[in-house]
């Protein structure tokens, strides 16, 4: 197996798109702002989505 | 490797990637596959429409000038300890009652699998049917879609969460019929992967509406 191919890479992109969620989220308060949870949410689902959309690139290809 | 050779060897068919049917080849089975891209994209709608109330909610001030969510009058009526707990526990249990299907039908018991289905379609019917009886009871509080952002963004979200729910449990009768037709085996049984995929998905997005709705 390649080693990009391995499952441990599906969460490492989730886990990215989720830390920026976390940066923005956190960031907000230091800089005075209010916690934005609308964008919050939206990065997190977009983790989810884009680790999905990776586990079916890694997953469904064929072996050959 | 021949063509000849290819049809000698018989090919390791469904061999288990990650607890999930892929087919001969080591590619992931097409019903699965299909299901994971619609989840994706149904990630993104609900993400879509919990920004959205999160948005309206950050904006809300009332007419008095006040900033409080939920609107003092609606404040009394969400109680979280009510029929909706009642309801969000049948939810969860059928997705127990749903993964138990699966492990049955995973080891050819279709006796149990057939058993499993058949609860998880009833508790999903329940589920709806508790879902609109507290409908009512809010409509008769008087919290409508026409009462504010407040009304608006709860059955908006409520209210796309249920046709799902709906969606699905038309999908695991389907998915009962051709278990009671004899059509899946321990080796075929990649629509009943795909159904449950879909339904722990829809309840994974019930226990966040819960939790969001009535709690935060």
């Amino acid at each position: 197996m390649h080693p990009i191919r391995h499952p441990r890479n599906v969460a490492i992109i989730g886990i990215a798109f989720i830390a920026v969620g976390a940066i923005y989220a956190l960031g907000a308060v230091p800089l005075g702002y209010e916690i934005e949870w609308a964008g919050v949410t939206m990065l997190g689902a977009l983790g989810i989505a884009m680790s999905l959309m990776a586990y079916v690139l890694i997953a469904g290809s064929s072996e050959d | 490797m021949t063509a000849d050779s290819h049809a000698l060897t018989p090919p390791a068919e469904h061999s288990p990637v990650a607890g999930l049917a892929h087919d001969a080849r080591g590619g992931i089975s097409n019903p699965i596959l299909g299901m994971i891209l619609f989840i994706t994209s149904e990630i993104m709608f609900f993400a879509g429409l919990f920004a959205a109330y999160f948005s309206t909610r950050a904006n809300f001030v009332d007419a008095n000038g006040v900033k409080e969510w939920p609107p003092s009058q609606f404040d009394h009526i969400l109680n979280p300890f009510s029929i909706i707990l009642v309801a969000t526990v049948i939810l969860v249990l059928s997705s127990v009652t749903l993964q138990m299907a699966i492990w049955a039908i995973r080891r050819d018991d279709r006796r149990g699998f057939l058993r499993n289905m058949a609860v998880t379609f009833v508790l999903g019917i329940i589920f709806l049917l508790l879902q609109a009886y507290d409908y009512s009871l809010l409509f008769e509080e008087g919290m409508t879609m026409g009462s504010g952002p407040f009304g608006t963004t709860y059955y908006t979200l409520t209210g796309f969460h249920g046709a799902h729910v709906f969606g699905g449990v038309i999908m695991l009768g389907v998915v009962l019929y051709r278990g009671m037709s004899g059509q899946f085996s321990s080796r075929h049984h990649d629509a009943v992967e795909a159904a449950s995929l879909y339904w722990h998905f829809v309840d994974v997005v019930w226990i966040l509406l819960f939790s969001i709705l009535y709690f935060l």
